[in-house]
């Protein structure tokens, strides 16, 4: 095997401490990465408590914050459980820069960068890769200080979790430098990229897609046994504006006019949970849409399976990870068509996510027609077999190699 | 000096277990095993030295009365929690000086609901005081003195002969609060009606350091009575875990109750009733010609508003109302459907049940987002962290019902 680029990741969560995509993503890239032969330093901005062996973790929590709150992110970007951490970031990426502690914000995400320059000195390393605006200006230090070529990763973008262009402009330029300042830009899917280049004005020669790739699950999942065979469709993510959760109750409305029994499960938490369990009491949908409040683990996987149908009729979503593990654990899909993971699961049902009749329609033909669902999971069977890291990191290989031939001319 | 009516409110919910999604349909518990402990706190720090003192007020003074109403759902915790509140109950009652009110079993919100689930709430009462006291009442009260006009239709056509509730300015226009009234309609059912501001003296000020007449004396509260008139009747209502629990021993509370009475009992002026001494002698020519007492929307005990926003306000309690309602028509006829002979199976019995436990008001009470002069004693009496948790929790239970309702 010849001799692979040794990368410098600058990350922001990390298994178990992760909220949300971000985190399993870096999992998965990293190991796949590590078993081709690649040499992985990477930095947390907390005291990291899990064990890893497939890479060096350089865990550096900011000394002026209590022992307490370095265990984990200093805000986990993707998620809306309770703590007071996250309410600050949850703050941040809602209301902007008018009421944010912007200050907090700034702090965090400069002292960062101060710790992982330090970190650099020590190590040596062919290329630097950072994942999200979190991580950019840290990035950017380590590059101008190394010359080594930087590579930055958009999981996600301001311009997708504040629908309508609304979000923090701050955010949004640490953004924008963060992929100019790159040698190259990796975006998440082809959806992200034309994101990346219409909002951000991103020169389109210079980003990449890759999209995630999805870790095999265990067939010893028990399947799960609740709610007896009533038909039950699921939705799982933040309860934020982004998901399109006020869609799925639009959905449940509609169907369950048609088919009482049928349940609606929501799992998740955030900024709109209290706007929406109010507006799910007045659309009278008290004994017909449940929530599950934040699930992980056993409840995840026995939410998915036992789900007949799983909805993500996100306004705007940058790859949708749920989506795949709800295709993984054998449960039709019907997703957004502005989500990237569309790409890579062509079989799943596709829909606008305005179009809150055709996706009652659809729900309602999966149901009824197990015919049909069994045919569409066994498709997304099929397209799952490609989604693999494996093949992810084929191509952030040969964007290793374009970014080092970049700097070296 | 007026005559002066003590009532005292018994009640405890069965307040849920938190629930959960993933139990749904495997016939899980609803019921929280936190209400035996809850309930034993509150029979050491106020049924049982509350009810030993009225004992002791009723064996020394023949003159002394009062009032009492018990839920259903408080009776059945305490037979299970704490069967010496039962015994002291029984020996209250057995003196002949205590009265006790009807109500529905369940302390619910039907009277706004369903007639017919009324009617059979109030019977079930009945039943049970009957069982375990071996009396029947003749006076009623609704659930947190929830009355309106139609209320008052309910309750006359099933016999009773009066009914207690609030003085609500808004529908008194004016009028004194301490005299009899009567519902609006053919029926001209006696009205009782509360004295809020010395009701809440005792109720909610008692303690109060901020209050101008920190600290309340026997004496000046019998001051304040002594400016009635002798024709007048003033109605003192309160929860009865006002003593010990809501205002703790150590505020003198009891000692305060216990001196205020035998003054009472000493002034010859003074004369202390329960509802259905004031009620039985009335003619019926007499309550005709009562004033009326005209309330066209829902009125409670409750809140600043005194209206029934504590319950019904926000549309999750609307909607978790509704549709825990709308099982009625389906649970209600179960037996016919399951059962060839028509027999209640047990089957139904436990359901009829639980749908009955998961009307009780305190339910909906917990689920109410007014967070001005209100929230304070709202966030006092819930067990969940806000009121969007308790509403969350709620329908999970409600949808596992409904499931095995219609199985």
């Amino acid at each position: 095997m010849p001799q692979q680029p040794s990368v410098f990741m600058i990350g922001w969560e990390y298994p178990p401490h992760n909220s949300g995509g971000l985190g399993v993503a870096c999992q998965g890239m990293t190991e796949a990465l590590a078993s081709a032969g690649h040499h992985i330093n990477f930095t947390l901005p907390y005291q990291f408590a899990g064990s890893v062996g497939h890479m060096s973790v350089h865990a550096s929590p900011d000394p002026t914050v209590r022992k307490s709150q370095a265990q984990s992110p200093p805000w986990n970007a993707y998620s809306a459980s309770s703590s007071i951490q996250q309410v600050s970031l949850r703050a941040a990426f809602v209301s902007g820069v008018d009421t944010l502690p912007q200050a907090d914000l700034e702090h965090h995400v400069e002292s960062y960068a101060q710790r992982v320059q330090k970190i650099a000195h020590s190590q040596s390393f062919d290329v630097i890769h950072a994942h999200d605006w979190l991580s950019f200006p840290a990035a950017m230090a380590v590059h101008a200080d190394t010359g080594k070529p930087l590579v930055t990763h958009i999981h996600s973008t301001e311009y997708d979790r504040i629908p309508g262009g609304n979000g923090s402009s701050y955010i949004m330029q640490a953004e924008q430098r963060g992929m100019q300042a790159a040698t190259h830009v990796i975006a998440v899917s082809e959806y992200t990229r034309q994101i990346l280049i219409k909002q951000y004005g991103i020169n389109p020669t210079k980003i990449s897609v890759v999209h995630n790739g999805i870790a095999p699950h265990s067939t010893q999942v028990a399947q799960a046994q609740f709610a007896g065979r009533k038909p039950m469709v699921a939705f799982m993510g933040r309860i934020t504006g982004q998901k399109g959760v006020h869609q799925f109750l639009e959905v449940a409305k509609r169907v369950t006019t048609i088919l009482p029994e049928a349940l609606f499960v929501i799992a998740g938490n955030g900024d709109l949970y209290h706007n929406v369990l109010l507006h799910n009491a007045a659309a009278g949908l008290s004994a017909h849409v449940l929530f599950a409040g934040f699930v992980r683990d056993r409840q995840k996987q026995q939410l998915l399976s036992r789900a007949d149908v799983f909805i993500m009729p996100s306004l705007s979503e940058p790859f949708g990870l749920v989506a795949l593990e709800a295709a993984q654990h054998n449960t039709p899909v019907i997703i957004s068509k502005n989500s990237g993971v569309a790409e890579v699961l062509p079989s799943a049902t596709q829909l606008d996510y305005w179009d809150t009749d055709k996706m009652s329609e659809a729900v309602l033909s999966l149901l009824k027609d197990r015919e049909a669902a069994q045919l569409q999971i066994a498709s997304q069977q099929r397209d799952l077999s490609h989604v693999t890291w494996q093949n992810s990191i084929e191509k952030l290989g040969s964007v290793y190699k374009r970014a080092l031939l970049g700097t070296h001319g | 000096m007026a005559k002066v009516c003590w009532y005292f409110h018994l009640h405890q919910p069965f307040r849920l277990a938190a629930q959960d999604v993933f139990s749904l349909g495997k016939n899980h518990e609803y019921f929280s095993a936190d209400n035996a402990v809850i309930f034993q706190k509150v029979v050491k720090k106020s049924y049982l030295p509350m009810l030993t003192l009225l004992l002791e007020l009723c064996q020394a003074h023949p003159q002394f009365v009062c009032a009492l109403s018990l839920t259903g759902v408080f009776l059945e915790q305490a037979s299970e929690y704490a069967p010496e509140v039962l015994v002291l109950l029984q020996q209250l009652v057995a003196t002949g000086q205590v009265e006790l009110l009807a109500e529905t079993y369940h302390h619910t919100l039907a009277s706004l609901y369903s007639t017919q689930e009324f009617n059979v709430q109030v019977h079930h009462h009945l039943q049970l005081l009957d069982q375990l006291f071996a009396y029947t009442p003749t006076v009623f009260r609704n659930t947190e003195l929830i009355y309106q006009n139609e209320i008052g239709s309910m309750v006359a056509q099933l016999g009773f002969i009066g009914l207690l509730t609030e003085a609500v300015p808004r529908y008194l226009d004016g009028r004194e609060k301490t005299r009899l009234y009567r519902s609006v309609g053919d029926e001209a059912l006696p009205l009782l009606l509360k004295q809020a501001e010395l009701s809440d003296d005792i109720a909610f000020r008692f303690s109060d350091k901020q209050w101008s007449q920190y600290p309340l004396t026997a004496q000046t509260y019998l001051e304040w009575l002594d400016n009635y008139r002798d024709d007048e009747l003033i109605n003192l209502f309160m929860d009865f875990e006002t003593f010990g629990e809501h205002q703790w021993a150590d505020t003198g509370i009891f000692s305060f109750f216990q001196s205020l009475n035998e003054m009472l009992i000493a002034n010859k002026a003074a004369q202390l009733v329960t509802p259905s001494m004031v009620l039985t002698p009335l003619t019926k020519k007499q309550r005709c010609d009562l004033p009326v007492y005209d309330v066209p929307e829902p009125i409670s005990w409750a809140d600043v508003d005194r209206d029934i926003t504590a319950w019904i306000e926000n549309s999750m309690q609307q909607d978790a109302l509704k549709q825990l309602y709308a099982l009625e028509k389906i649970i209600t006829t179960l037996p016919r459907s399951s059962s060839a002979k028509g027999s209640v199976t047990a089957k139904h019995i436990e359901l009829l049940s639980l749908w009955r436990n998961l009307q009780t008001s305190d339910h909906f009470y917990y689920m109410c987002t007014k967070w001005a002069a209100d929230g304070d004693v709202h966030a006092y009496f819930s067990p969940y962290q806000d009121p969007y948790e308790a509403y969350r929790n709620f329908c999970i239970a409600l949808r596992d019902l409904s499931d095995r309702v219609k199985q």
